[in-house]
């Protein structure tokens, strides 16, 4: 079994609802973002193109961070989602460097959304549901937990809501699919067969689990 | 951390800046001090010069030690690097430094009673050696960055460690009244070892100016870009070809003829070349875009 995402740049309208979406499902400090949505342009006018690509981390199956973490920190699971131990963690950041899609972020010191006026109550929620450890490196999971749980209660992660990555059940387009890259009929092999998808950067050998169709 | 607009980042050729801004700098002076540490022991040690690898030692684990330790966002929870030598060259390098710091003071003490075997001698220059070829290796592995993924690399931070340890130690013999008998046979290195960086430095640049677009932005950068000013005044004219000018001197009527204030100079403006050059490579380590090249101006 191996997750991974498919993202149909089609049907991506770069509403920032993924970003948004991870944001909130993980209570994510300022400045924080395990995915973004990028946008480019190119050409002039009037001949321009606009160029929207939902990233985040790429859980590639051959992960340079996991094998360049001194600390053993960065952890791949049998799965293929590819996390960060916070409690491992020595801040060191060769695995951002290592990564040569850039999806990682170091939290640094701890930050409120209004500076000086104390946190917020979603803020002191976070803290206590999904701590935050300063001096660590973070990146996408995956939603990890929501996987885990929604497989512990017999649900299949990319067709069950609950089972499923907060920003894919979240898009507002429909534009992206998660599942079973091993199973050659699941819908996001169908995808990648049919619609030839193709991740970011094949070149640097890491074949990472997010395809992307055109 | 260092904010970045989200919807921007890496929509460019992207400089890391993770190993060179804010927190940062102290990795630069890490790895700095680590490798002119080793270095210099590796020289002094050549030459039983006691001062010379005490100074290297110190400079090595209390400078670049204490820098790396200080750069860490978890400082409390370094004795955790030792745990992946298997793929990790932080991991190695943490075990190297560790060695070196060991056998480095046993060896001292051995010398002081002047009873060190040379099995000893030889295992600390190898030690000193990875110490010093460590940082570039983990460099090179990051294959995201075409300046830095290059073999040439370890090479050349191992010949600037060594060139930068050579002159201190010929330092060292300025200061402690031995340049007469050890100075000749450290000069005589400090040729070697210059004429290398100089081949290297140059092939270096050229390789990865060829090797990918991302590699000819970094180079253009410092070449003829933003940083031109730091690398042809400060590398080439002040690291380079000053000391290559005493050097010359030193060939032509011997080291002892030249005035102390220029041999100063000369191990100065070397160490200060170096730290330069790799403030350069830090600073000009640039990722490929993930999508097309944005051509409208960042706002």
């Amino acid at each position: 079994m191996r997750w991974g995402m498919v993202i149909d740049l089609k049907k991506c309208i770069g509403c920032w609802n993924c970003v948004l979406t991870c944001k909130a499902e993980h209570f994510l400090p300022p400045g924080i973002f395990w995915c973004r949505v990028l946008i480019s342009e190119t050409g002039k006018y009037p001949l321009v193109t606009k160029h929207i690509l939902p990233v985040r981390c790429n859980h590639c199956q051959e992960p340079k961070c996991v094998d360049v973490c001194p600390t053993g920190a960065t952890q791949q699971r049998e799965d293929g989602i590819v996390w960060v131990d916070p409690d491992k963690c020595m801040g060191c950041r060769y695995c951002m460097m290592a990564c040569p899609y850039q999806s990682r972020v170091f939290y640094s010191d701890e930050q409120e959304y209004f500076p000086g006026q104390g946190l917020t109550p979603f803020e002191e929620v976070g803290k206590q549901l999904y701590p935050h450890t300063p001096g660590t490196v973070e990146k996408c999971n995956f939603c990890m937990e929501r996987i885990d749980a929604g497989l512990a209660k017999g649900l299949k992660p990319g067709v069950d809501r609950e089972a499923t990555p907060a920003c894919v059940i979240n898009c507002l387009t429909k534009a992206m699919y998660f599942g079973d890259l091993d199973d050659p009929y699941s819908e996001v092999s169908e995808l990648i067969k049919e619609r030839k998808g193709k991740p970011l950067h094949a070149e640097y050998g890491t074949e990472p689990s997010i395809y992307y169709l055109e | 951390m260092i904010q970045t607009r989200p919807f921007e980042f890496m929509t460019r050729y992207t400089p890391q800046r993770e190993w060179i801004l804010g927190r940062g700098v102290l990795l630069w002076l890490a790895f700095f001090f680590i490798e002119l540490g080793a270095g210099m022991l590796f020289v002094a040690a050549l030459f039983n010069s006691l001062w010379g690898m005490f100074i290297g030692w110190l400079i090595c684990l209390v400078l670049g030690g204490g820098l790396h330790l200080l750069y860490l966002g978890q400082p409390l929870r370094f004795y955790r690097a030792f745990l992946r030598p298997q793929t990790s060259w932080i991991s190695r390098g943490m075990i190297f430094i560790s060695l070196f710091a060991v056998l480095g003071i046993l060896h001292m003490a051995l010398v002081y009673w002047a009873t060190s075997p040379l099995g000893l001698l030889i295992i600390i220059e190898i030690i000193a050696f990875l110490v010093t070829i460590y940082g570039g290796f983990a460099m090179s592995y990051v294959n995201g960055i075409p300046l830095w993924n290059t073999a040439l690399l370890p090479v050349l931070y191992v010949v600037a460690g060594f060139w930068g340890g050579a002159e201190l130690a010929l330092g060292v013999a300025l200061a402690t009244g031995t340049l007469s008998q050890t100075g000749p046979g450290i000069e005589e290195i400090i040729r070697v070892l210059l004429a290398a960086f100089i081949l290297i430095v140059a092939a270096y640049l050229v390789s990865v100016r060829y090797s990918s677009k991302a590699g000819e932005v970094s180079v253009r950068e410092i070449v003829v870009g933003r940083w031109w000013a730091l690398f042809w005044i400060v590398v080439v004219l002040l690291g380079v070809a000053f000391p290559l000018g005493v050097v010359s001197s030193a060939v032509v009527s011997g080291l002892e003829t030249i005035p102390a204030v220029l041999l100063g100079l000369s191990i100065f403006f070397e160490l200060l070349g170096d730290l330069s050059l790799r403030y350069l490579i830090l600073r000009n380590g640039f990722y490929s875009p993930l999508t097309p090249i944005s051509t409208v101006p960042s706002a």
